[in-house]
Order: structure tokens, then C-alpha cells, then sequence
């Protein structure tokens, strides 16, 4: 009986270890994206529009009906929302204490690319309550159209209702694992696992608003095997634009804590990188603005999660 | 007898524990016992702050290493010194920064284990307005199991509105709490709020 016992128990092991090694193995899958590499016919820094025809289409633009949509975005504030964030893209603000970094980074991309496709694609989800965007259709739910105008204590984002329509937008269209548990929009959510985008949603992401080539190293979990980062990522540079995802909570610390969470909780986009006797130099953009900070290679490696670059591909043919 | 010592000792000092970690033995007689010192900090930081925008705070435990970021019309420099040393007199002077007001100022926050100081905008009928965002780590959250750190204070400049609790509002008719930094906030009086946070910024 005893021995009959023994082979059931050592079957269930047996059972639970090939059960958790699959878990684990799907989790890396659905997580990670390795070298992850999506083509289309534009570059990032060739320019598919200027600001000027952008600014031209909003002049134009009949935007009747669309206070029944949208009750709470104010007309002006919205008009003065859209023409700054096209003749000034780096100061596009995610918002206090929200998790729209992921979004801004992107849009922050495409305002630089394409202010005309924004442009357009802002003034029909405005008007309409739904728009289509390079062959996808975004329809936000009608929470969503309820709450654009009304998020309050965001900094300028409280005054800047298409900043909160184009996010709330995107977060309710793009869903990933984190986001499982939470995919109705409630009050709140901006700051909640609703917004919340993983690394292989930031690059399903990138695809679908930018026509560009994307190349992607790392993952939610493992920081990526690259021997020399810094050469990586200044490489990557000279082709396009570069994306890092890295562990914000030991670049900002937020408390004394020393043991911290080795996971990456945000997205920016890289300007500038050097390196002077060792020391690194990063311009970088997030938030609505740029930042300097000067960091060891160590300490690079070891807050990058993710590089995803958004390739030149004149460049990268020429090469 | 003996059995009832047995369970009473290890249950007092639980309870004493728990309430040694209880964050509600500081509230608004924190500020009240360190008005002036906290107040002059706010006093300085703001009229610094309104010529060159910048934050400052203690990065580390011990009070050692200063964080200063300062913000220009283009870039936002962020930079760590070791407390006295030479480079943080150096970069203040780089970026037009008042030297001698801003060694104080972080003079004054260590010693009284000030965090950290910024400011936050934030807009009412559509009028940008400031506030001050000022944390400090006092010894009395410093048990080893207190979850909540850090006693953080908002100043701010138009009086705000309060329920029956005392929580702060978003508007005087709309019932709803405003939440900043995702934290609750208790009057202190009409312009100084007050909570007990995890994080100090």
C-alpha cells in the first residue's frame, strides 16, 4: 500500500515539475521577445509629415457634434492641446502619477513622424468616438468618454484634454498579461494595472503607430545578454530612435529601501549617449522633457531590461 | 500563574510593537512640535524655486549623499554629491543657483532627516497654481517593521477644502478625496496638509 503511495506521490511530482516547467517556459515566452523584428516601409526619422500640414487639417477641420461625444473635453483647451503637442512633441506629459509613460514614449516617436497622420487620427476620434489609425480601429469605451477631461492633480495634463483622450484611448485598445485582471476602465485606472503595458505589449505597440522597423532585445523579467551595452545601444542610435526599458525605481529612488524589486517599470526614449573615462552620459527623454544623468556602465546594465530601437532603414541599407 | 506569563509577556510585546509600528503616533503633532524649522525650509525652497526651478533631497539613509536636479528651459540635470563636497558648490554656481541659501537649506533638511523637497503644479479653473512636496523621515517611523516611512507635508498657497474628517477635497462641492502621489492627504490647518507615505517622493 505504502509502495503504491509512494509511486502516486513520485507520478504527481513528476507531473507538477513538467506543469510548472511549462508555466515558466510559457510565462518567458509571452514575456520576452527576444530579437524580436517587425519590417515596414518607413523610417522612423524620415519625416511622412510636417507640422505645418498638420496645423493646416485642424484649421480646416469641422469638429461640429463633438461635445456629444466627448462631454467633458473642452473645444479650446483641446484645440490648444493638439497644436502644442505638434509644434512641441517633446512636451507631450504622460501625467502625475499615471502609467501612461509607455504611451507618451510612442507618441512622443510619432509626433516627430507623422504630426499629420496625429493629426487626423485625433480629430476623427474627437468628432466620431472612434477613429481609424493605420488600419486599426480604436473605439474607447463610453467610461472613457466620460472621464476624457475630468482627470484632475495630473499636472498640465489636467488642462490638456487630448493628452487624456489619446491615452485613455490607446490603454483601453491595447491590452497585455498585466492587464488580464483589469480591463474595464473604473475611476482610478490611469494609475492602476489597467494602463499597465508590458514589454512585448510596448512593442505590439510600436508596430501598430509607427511604419517602422523595429528591432527588440530583453524581456518583463531577464535583463538581456549584451556584452557591451553602451556600444549597443549607441549604435542602435546612429541608425534611428531607441527605446529603454528600464527599473525606474533605482534610478529615482522613492525610498531607502536596499533591497529592491529587479523589475522595469518604465519606457524612455534615448537622445544622446556618450562615454567619458568611464562614465556614461544619457540624455533622455520622458515626461515631457529631457534628462541628464551621468551612470557607470554597471549601473546601465543593470537597470536595462529592454532596448527596442526603431530602425533608419536608408541607414541601415546604406550601411 | 506560571502558563498566564507565558502568553501575557509575548502578547505585550507584540502590542507593543505593533503599536511602536503604527504610523498613528505621528500626525499633526509632528508639525506643530517643528513648525518653525519646517516652515523656513518651505520659506526657502519656494523663493528659490520660483527663480530657478530645481528639487533636493537626501538619497540615502544615513543623510550623506544629496540629490539635486535642477530644471533649465531644455534639459532637467540631475546630480548626486556626497554632503560638503566641493562639485555641488560648483554646479549651483553653474546654473546660477544661490550657493550659500541652497548649502542651508540642505544643511537645515539633514538635520531635521528632511527627504525631500519639489514642487508640483497643479491647475484650478484652469489656472496653473503651485504646491510644495515636502518629506521627512522621523525617528519615530523609523521601527524596524513600520511599513510607512515617511511624513510627507503639502503647502499650499490658496486655502483648500476639507470634509467633516478633515481629508482634503478636490472642490468644495464635489465630495470627492484628492489623492496626491496616489496618498490620501489630513488638514493641518486651512493651507497644510499632511500623510504618512512609503515612498518620499
Amino acid at each position: 500500500m505504502a509502495l503504491t503511495t509512494n509511486i502516486h506521490i513520485a507520478r504527481w511530482l513528476q507531473l507538477y515539475k513538467k506543469l510548472l516547467l511549462f508555466a515558466i517556459s510559457s510565462l518567458l515566452y509571452y514575456t520576452s521577445v527576444g530579437e524580436y523584428l517587425v519590417a515596414a516601409p518607413v523610417s522612423i526619422t524620415v519625416q511622412k509629415s510636417t507640422a505645418k500640414q498638420a496645423l493646416d487639417y485642424i484649421d480646416s477641420f469641422d469638429f461640429t457634434g463633438s461635445d456629444k461625444v466627448w462631454p467633458n473635453v473642452k473645444h479650446n483647451l483641446f484645440i490648444k492641446n493638439i497644436q502644442k503637442n505638434i509644434l512641441h512633441p517633446i512636451n507631450i506629459y504622460p501625467g502625475e502619477g499615471t502609467y501612461f509613460c509607455a504611451y507618451s514614449a510612442l507618441s512622443y516617436l510619432l509626433l516627430q513622424e507623422d504630426p499629420l497622420g496625429y493629426a487626423k487620427f485625433i480629430s476623427s476620434l474627437y468628432k466620431n468616438g472612434k477613429a481609424i489609425f493605420r488600419d486599426v480601429m480604436y473605439e474607447p469605451s463610453d467610461a472613457i468618454k466620460r472621464e476624457a477631461g475630468l482627470l484632475k492633480y495630473k499636472g498640465i495634463m489636467d488642462i490638456q484634454p487630448a493628452d487624456q483622450m489619446w491615452f485613455l484611448t490607446l490603454a483601453d485598445h491595447f491590452k497585455g498579461y498585466l492587464n488580464i485582471f483589469n480591463r474595464k476602465y473604473d475611476l482610478g485606472d490611469e494609475s492602476t494595472f489597467w494602463a499597465s503595458v508590458n514589454y512585448a505589449k510596448f512593442n505590439r505597440m510600436g508596430k501598430k503607430l509607427l511604419e517602422c522597423k523595429i528591432e527588440s532585445k530583453g524581456s518583463d523579467f531577464l535583463r538581456p545578454r549584451i556584452k557591451n551595452l553602451y556600444e549597443y545601444i549607441a549604435e542602435k542610435l546612429k541608425k534611428g530612435k531607441v527605446v529603454l526599458y528600464i527599473n525606474n525605481r533605482i534610478v529615482h529612488k522613492k525610498n531607502h529601501v536596499k533591497i529592491k524589486l529587479a523589475v522595469p517599470t518604465h519606457f524612455i526614449v534615448i537622445e544622446k549617449i556618450s562615454k567619458v573615462n568611464d562614465v556614461i552620459t544619457l540624455v533622455y527623454w520622458d515626461n515631457g522633457g529631457c534628462t541628464l544623468i551621468q551612470l557607470s556602465p554597471a549601473f546601465l546594465k543593470r537597470i536595462v531590461y529592454g532596448i527596442t530601437s526603431f530602425v533608419n532603414q536608408q541607414a541601415d541599407e546604406n550601411k | 500563574m506560571k502558563t498566564n506569563k507565558k502568553i501575557l509577556l509575548p502578547a505585550l510585546f507584540i502590542a507593543v510593537m505593533l503599536y511602536s509600528c503604527s504610523p498613528k503616533n505621528i500626525s499633526t503633532k509632528y508639525y506643530y512640535q517643528n513648525e518653525k524649522v519646517l516652515d523656513s525650509i518651505e520659506e526657502t525652497y519656494k523663493e528659490i524655486n520660483s527663480s530657478t526651478p530645481f528639487d533636493v533631497g537626501f538619497t540615502s539613509k544615513d543623510f550623506t549623499i544629496v540629490s539635486l536636479g535642477i530644471l533649465t528651459d531644455s534639459l532637467k540635470y540631475i546630480y548626486e554629491f556626497k554632503v560638503g563636497d566641493n562639485r555641488l558648490a560648483d554646479t549651483l554656481k553653474k546654473f546660477g543657483l544661490p550657493v550659500k541659501p541652497v548649502i542651508e537649506l540642505v544643511k537645515q533638511m539633514q538635520s531635521i532627516r528632511c527627504t525631500w523637497i519639489s514642487s508640483y503644479d497643479y491647475y484650478t479653473d484652469e489656472k496653473k497654481q503651485e504646491l510644495i512636496f515636502m518629506s521627512i523621515k522621523p525617528v519615530a517611523l523609523n521601527a524596524p517593521l513600520s511599513y510607512k516611512k515617511y511624513y510627507i507635508l503639502t503647502y499650499f498657497q490658496q486655502p483648500q477644502y476639507f470634509d467633516n474628517d478633515g481629508l482634503l477635497l478636490e472642490r468644495r462641492k464635489l465630495k470627492r478625496l484628492r489623492k496626491i502621489n496616489g496618498e490620501i492627504f489630513k488638514r493641518i490647518n486651512d493651507k497644510v496638509c499632511y500623510t504618512v507615505s512609503t515612498t518620499y517622493r
